[in-house]
């Protein structure tokens, strides 16, 4: 911020959101109410009107850049004299200084329906704009506005890359107002951490802000509330206050909104600490894989080798309890017992060394059952693991110990005003309303997009459907025409790229979560006669700029080789193509093996190969999946709001 | 591990060491001969029953001790039941709920302000929820009680016990003795309007003494009582008095005693009322005292002492059998029966704890919602029989509160529990099949369809016999069969014959007068010609008369009289009837069809079957003569109430012949009629319509009452 700025005393010192500990029976009330919420149309009258009086508070080229400073300074002044969000006359006035201001730092104008978008944000809603209407130079209008505000914001993108991307991108625009920004991504120490969030604007992934705030509420445990933390930092000589990373929830614009705030709410974060095996742990496992070891196979328990699933018969079971019956501690509870002994097996029988493990430098090592990978970081369920390591003779690793545990939908609650953004916000209305209170402002388009979608082709399997691909990518490869080739996982990228290189196209593929390189890799694909093949990690956020005589040629071509577990993310990735009133293709290739239908289906995948192409089947099953996993996201509400109703007397929620 | 064993959110409790605090109490129980440990709420009043291993925990809560500590502690000690993580989360938070633990945390006052301002809701809420049966704690009695008890301790001795038994024995005798005149009228006496009154008054202080019964036999047992006030129950107001302590006596016996002191307290209301009403005068007094009786006695035994509604009796009879909580796990009993046995879910869990509960709960379940049914029905068509929308409503109401709610309940467990994922089809398979049975026989198996009223034997009109003359009865024929002109009844009039005899004499001395005036005297002999014409004619009459003193036969057939030997002598004035002459097969059937039925035995005949009061084993056909045609004349007093039929009669109508509801009278043909039939015997008359479903009767039935209530 520059010295002529004003900068005021913190009022509170870690500003958030009290949510109301919810019982079951409110969450059920506002589960039922924001059914309505689709029927709440479009809610753009206010915004258009936002629109037109930015276009009215219109500045001239003639002014200086030293002038705009200072009307912005002037009106950071009124802006915090009000509350925030602030009236639609001083919105529009900072909307129209930061439009100027892009067109001479970044080149970039703002479009009436991106003044639009960030009117929604300022507003606290989620603005639906269409995929490639430029989401991330929306934001800055608002961002800009609540920074001048003296708001902070937090731009929560859904993965490291486009936090530093969007951070240094739009870096220089932040700047022209005396305002800090800052970027928090993986790797990061906590010093920096601390300086980022301290800034005006902070772009951070939605996982980096999640965990920092939950270590945060390891400090703040009890007594979270202001005054406390004042009087401490007076009194005490060891405050928490520096300990902490944030410095408070206060304003989000959530980019990818659905994908944040939906998809991702499925799984509850946890912080954990490692805790070093005892001696006594150890002498228990090791009796147990002993006690193990010495069991029949059909009189003492039962192995399914196709579910890889082993029981103890009743034989079993009172051969252990004689076994054990001079031993004490939790050798004397039958549940524990039988579940170390059948854990145990377990190690012993179905997992095989080579198979579904490594064993690397007195590590164990998983395999990835579906992708062949090696996953350093992951291990099996809390005991099984260190039956693995005795078995193998390696030393046992640290047990995991939950430190602290939140779920999304609480964390994103707890911000003061959380807006968003997304291309795809339709489908899930109700429930961003239901979990969030978040309305949904649908944005018109700039120009009407150009977009091609043909019809889906569907083959009997998946080797023809690969096949297809490589030939069409062949044929669209002959004239010239950029080619992006989404797949589901990594294993299907090999697949696709297998088939390519055996009609011996050039390609590139793209797995995994970007980094620098690859998204420069991204950035290339639009470029005449280049064929990518990525993840659907590719196919958020990401602008993939036409090269040139690329648009004449019909644009890029986007391949999609398998629908996802949502329609969301297949419309995520179209909207590579046919960004910004561009030409683009779009062309689906699905085969029945596909995993969409076999992890819903009980039938074999032969068995659905002779069923022949049906496309209904594939909405239906992205239907069913995705009634299936926002009951699993109901489910997790539920279980969070009873769970935080019974052990209200622990004082917090984490 | 299970993973139900374990809880993701063991790590907040993990740390924590609880102190249970000072006036936390666990009572030790005995039921069936197994100890339960039970948790008292003071806050909420409840008790809640903990296993011996939390019972365990929380004995142990020093404040020292991690509930991590407690957990293990309790698996180690209880190995084959170990509490599960979220068991004892639960348990905490209980404790927690009921204000009967600390932690170490600081205490939260944010939290504390939120946790009693949801009581309070709570306690809003759930008047809300029961607006008929609010309650208002008013006072505090223990203090009243502790003063008072000593002037009472008597009554619970072995002496008390003695009198009370003497006092209700009594009481029941006189009860029984004088049943007749108790009972009689006792709808008309109940519904009085000044009686209910009078009702509405006695209610509130028979029930403030049944409330007092409690709180002595409370004190009695040693137990305290700290609230008393006013219960509006169905906006009736009713003192209550909070005698929760008693669950936390040791022996059932006292438990019981003070689940029935209210019970015994009426009992001796009722007795003491009975002598009281037998001896006193009537007056404003004798009908209190009807009323206590009426309380005491009848709401005891149907409502309050019941056991199979929820009220003291239930109380008392869960406590002597040791069954705590019988009514709610014996719907879960059979809940879980079906859930086991019909679903096949093996998860399922039986409220089954003890020896010998299988059958009680079995046979308590079924019991107790017949019999609810039972009462709310009855309840419910009492009051719509005054206030017909009203009782509508309640009936409504409690269907859906059996019913409706229930029947939803189990359905959305059926089509959402998670247990039931895999068997989700035979589980809708199976309730299908038992919605169907019921649905199905109800709407598509027809049953026997049939009007069944009471008709009288009548005779056709032509049939009557009547006197041409007034005289003294002498003889009556035999109801045989006679031929025409054989003597029915013969009459005799001894002044008949004095006339004739005077009028001959007279007739003879005017012929002679004549026959000497002749000659002599035209005029004269023209006087006296006239004198002869009239008493010739006089003459003629009075033999006539003689002649039709017998009345005989106008043609053959059987001669049905109730003139009998003993009439003879009697003076029978002219034109009355002294009997039918009826031939066989001419006796009709008079049926009285009410007009809620008059619809179905026009629209649809069939056979019509009848069976006589004097031979009800022997069936009998008949056909009808002519249309019903509508009359509110009684057409016999047979069929009247009062004569032992069913007929209401109207009780304004001076002649005590016309009916009090419009009804259609039909003539029925006996095809095949029984010998020896008598006119005015009743006879039952079935018209069969075929077969209907019962869905169709009930449709109708409830079609005609809304168009006689509603006319639509």
């Amino acid at each position: 911020m520059s010295d002529t700025t004003l900068r005021l005393p913190r009022p509170s010192l870690y500003p958030e959101r009290r949510v109301p500990r919810e019982t079951p029976m409110d969450f059920r009330a506002r589960s039922l109410l924001s059914l309505a919420a689709p029927l709440g149309g479009s809610r753009t009258r206010a915004l258009r009107r936002i629109v037109r009086l930015t276009n009215a508070a219109a500045l001239p080229p003639t002014v200086t850049d030293d002038a705009l400073r200072t009307r912005a300074a002037d009106l950071s002044l009124r802006l915090r004299a009000g509350p925030w969000p602030p009236a639609p006359a001083l919105v529009a006035e900072s909307f129209a200084l930061v439009r100027e201001a892009s067109a001479r730092v970044t080149g970039m104008r703002h479009f009436d329906v991106q003044v639009m978008g960030a009117a929604a944000l300022v507003r606290g809603m989620v603005a639906e704009m269409q995929t490639g209407e430029g989401k991330t130079l929306t934001a800055t209008l608002a961002a800009i506005t609540a920074g001048l505000a003296g708001v902070p914001v937090h731009l929560v993108t859904s993965n490291d890359y486009l936090a530093a991307r969007d951070a240094e991108e739009m870096g220089p625009l932040y700047r022209f107002f005396g305002l800090t920004v800052g970027a928090v991504v993986e790797g990061v120490k906590p010093e920096e951490r601390r300086r980022a969030y301290a800034a005006d604007i902070t772009y951070c992934c939605n996982k980096e802000a999640a965990f920092d705030y939950l270590k945060d509420r390891i400090h703040l445990r009890e007594r979270a509330d202001n005054l406390h933390l004042r009087v401490e930092s007076l009194v005490t000589d060891r405050p928490r206050l520096p300990l902490l990373l944030h410095r408070g929830l206060p304003f989000a614009i959530v980019d990818e909104a659905d994908s944040v705030l939906i998809d991702e709410a499925r799984i509850p974060l946890i912080i954990s600490r490692s805790v070093p095996p005892s001696p006594e742990a150890e002498e228990t496992y090791r009796r147990a894989l002993h006690l193990a070891q010495g069991m029949q196979e059909g009189r003492h328990f039962k192995h399914q080798k196709a579910l890889n699933r082993v029981d103890l018969t009743e034989d079993g079971r009172s051969d252990l309890a004689e076994a054990v019956r001079d031993w004490d501690g939790s050798w004397r509870v039958p549940v524990i017992r039988e579940d170390l002994v059948r854990k145990a097996l377990t190690a012993l029988l179905t997992l095989h060394r080579g198979e579904d493990y490594l064993v690397r430098e007195d590590k164990i090592e998983i395999v990835d059952e579906y992708t062949g990978r090696r996953m350093p970081d992951r291990s099996w369920s809390e005991g099984l693991h260190q039956f693995v390591e005795l078995k193998e003779g390696v030393p046992l690793s640290s047990a995991r110990e939950t430190l602290a545990r939140m779920t999304y939908q609480r964390f994103f609650r707890r911000y003061r005003w959380l807006s968003g953004m997304t291309g795809t916000a339709r489908s899930v209305t109700a429930e961003l309303q239901a979990t969030y209170g978040l309305k949904v402002a649908t944005i018109p388009t700039n120009r009407t997009p150009q977009r091609r979608i043909r019809p889906a082709r569907i083959f009997a399997d998946a080797a023809a459907r690969w096949q297809a691909v490589a030939q069409r990518a062949a044929e669209i490869h002959a004239t010239g025409a950029p080619i992006l080739i989404g797949t589901r996982s990594v294993e299907a990228s090999e697949r696709a790229a297998d088939a390519m290189r055996a009609l011996g196209l050039g390609f590139t593929v793209l797995n995994a979560e970007q980094d620098a390189e690859e998204a420069s890799i991204i950035a290339r694909a639009g470029q005449m006669g280049a064929i990518t093949v990525a993840t659907n990690m590719a196919g958020r956020g990401t602008d993939i700029k036409l090269g040139e005589g690329v648009a004449a040629m019909g644009g890029l071509h986007v391949l999609m080789t398998e629908r996802h577990d949502s329609a969301r993310i297949d419309r995520q990735l179209a909207g590579r193509c046919a960004r910004q009133g561009q030409p683009g293709q779009v062309e689906t290739l699905l085969s029945m093996q596909d995993d969409l239908l076999t992890q819903l289906s009980t039938w074999s995948p032969a068995k659905l190969a002779r069923l022949g192409g049906r496309a209904r089947f594939f909405d239906a099953a992205q239907r069913a999946i995705e009634r299936r996993h926002a009951a699993m996201r109901r489910e997790l509400m539920r279980v969070d709001s009873q769970m935080g109703d019974m052990l209200a007397f622990t004082g917090t929620q984490e | 591990m299970d993973p139900s064993f374990l809880s993701p959110t063991w790590y907040r409790v993990a740390d924590l060491q609880p102190r249970l605090k000072s006036h936390a109490q666990i009572h030790r129980m005995k039921y069936r001969g197994q100890t339960w440990h039970v948790l008292q709420d003071h806050q909420s009043g409840q008790f809640f029953r903990v296993s011996p291993a939390a019972n365990l925990m929380i004995c142990l809560m020093d404040g020292r001790r991690s509930v991590n500590w407690l957990w293990l502690h309790a698996c180690e000690t209880y190995p084959d039941d170990p509490p599960t993580q979220d068991e004892t989360i639960r348990l905490l938070a209980l404790l927690h709920q009921a204000d009967l633990m600390h932690t170490d945390l600081d205490p939260d006052l944010g939290e504390l302000e939120r946790r009693s301002q949801r009581n309070e809701t709570r306690a809003i809420m759930s008047r809300l929820r029961n607006p008929l049966a609010l309650r208002f704690p008013l006072f505090d009695p223990d203090k009243f009680l502790d003063a008072t008890f000593p002037l009472l301790r008597w009554l619970f001795t072995p002496f008390g016990m003695l009198l009370w038994l003497c006092l209700v024995g009594s009481g029941a005798t006189l009860a029984v003795m004088n049943a007749d005149v108790l009972t009689a009228d006792l709808a008309d006496r109940i519904l009085a309007t000044q009686n209910l009154l009078l009702l509405a008054l006695t209610y509130p202080a028979v029930k403030a003494v049944h409330e007092l019964g409690h709180g002595y036999a409370t004190k009695a047992a040693g137990g305290e009582v700290h609230e008393m006030g006013i219960m509006f129950l169905v906006l009736m107001p009713i003192p209550y008095v909070d005698a929760s302590a008693a669950s936390a006596f040791a022996s059932k016996w006292q438990r019981m005693l003070v689940g029935s002191a209210g019970i015994l307290v009426e009992l001796a209301l009722a007795s003491g009322a009975m002598i009281f009403w037998l001896y006193a005068e009537p007056g404003i007094a004798r009908a209190v005292a009807f009323n206590v009786m009426l309380i005491g006695g009848v709401s005891t035994l149907l409502f309050n002492g019941n056991p199979l509604l929820r009220f003291d009796g239930y109380y008392v009879f869960s406590d002597l059998l040791e069954i705590p909580n019988l009514g709610p796990r014996s719907n879960k009993y059979l809940g879980y029966l079906v859930q086991s046995r019909l679903f096949g879910l093996r998860s399922a869990q039986t409220p089954v704890t003890q020896r010998g509960e299988r059958g009680w709960f079995a046979f308590y379940a079924i019991a107790s919602f017949v019999y609810r049914i039972g009462i709310t029905i009855t309840i419910a068509l009492f009051i719509a029989s005054k206030f017909f929308i009203v009782g509508i409503l309640l009936a409504l109401m409690a269907l859906a509160n059996m019913f409706v709610w229930p029947v939803l309940k189990g359905l959305k467990f059926v089509l959402t529990n998670k247990a039931l994922k895999e068997r989700r089809g035979r589980a809708i398979a199976w309730t299908v099949v038992l919605a169907a049975l019921p649905i199905g026989f109800v709407t598509a198996v027809p049953l026997p369809y049939a009007t069944v009223v009471q008709g009288v034997v009548l005779p056709p009109q032509v049939a009557v016999v009547r006197t041409e003359a007034e005289g003294f009865l002498t003889a009556i024929a035999e109801d045989r069969d006679l031929r025409a002109t054989q003597p029915l009844v013969a009459l005799s009039d001894p002044m008949l014959g004095t006339q004739e005899a005077i009028l001959t004499a007279q007739l003879d001395e005017m012929r002679q007068r004549l026959g000497a005036a002749v000659v002599l005297d035209q005029v004269a002999a023209q006087a006296l010609r006239a004198q002869i014409a009239h008493l010739e004619g006089a003459l003629a009459l009075e033999r006539r008369r003689v002649a039709t003193l017998d009345v005989v036969a106008p043609r053959d057939g059987v001669f049905l009289t109730n003139i009998a030997d003993r009439h003879i002598g009697r003076l029978v004035p002219k034109g009355s009837e002294v009997g039918y002459l009826v031939q066989p097969g001419e006796l009709v059937v008079r049926a009285v069809v009410p007009q809620t039925r008059i619809d179905l035995v026009r629209q649809r005949p069939g056979a019509v079957a009848l069976r006589y009061g004097s031979a009800p084993a022997a069936l009998h056909h008949a056909r009808p003569l002519r249309e019903a045609t509508e009359s509110r004349e009684l057409p016999h007093p047979a069929l009247s109430a009062a004569g032992g039929g069913t007929l209401q009669i109207d009780p304004t109508d001076p002649d005590r012949r016309r009916l009090l509801l419009p009804a259609f009278q039909i003539d029925l043909a006996v095809i095949d009629p029984p010998k020896g039939q008598r006119i005015g015997e009743t006879v039952w008359v079935r018209f069969d319509h075929g077969t209907e479903p019962l869905a169709r009767r009930f449709y109708r039935a409830v079609r005609q009452v809304f168009l006689s209530q509603f006319d639509v």
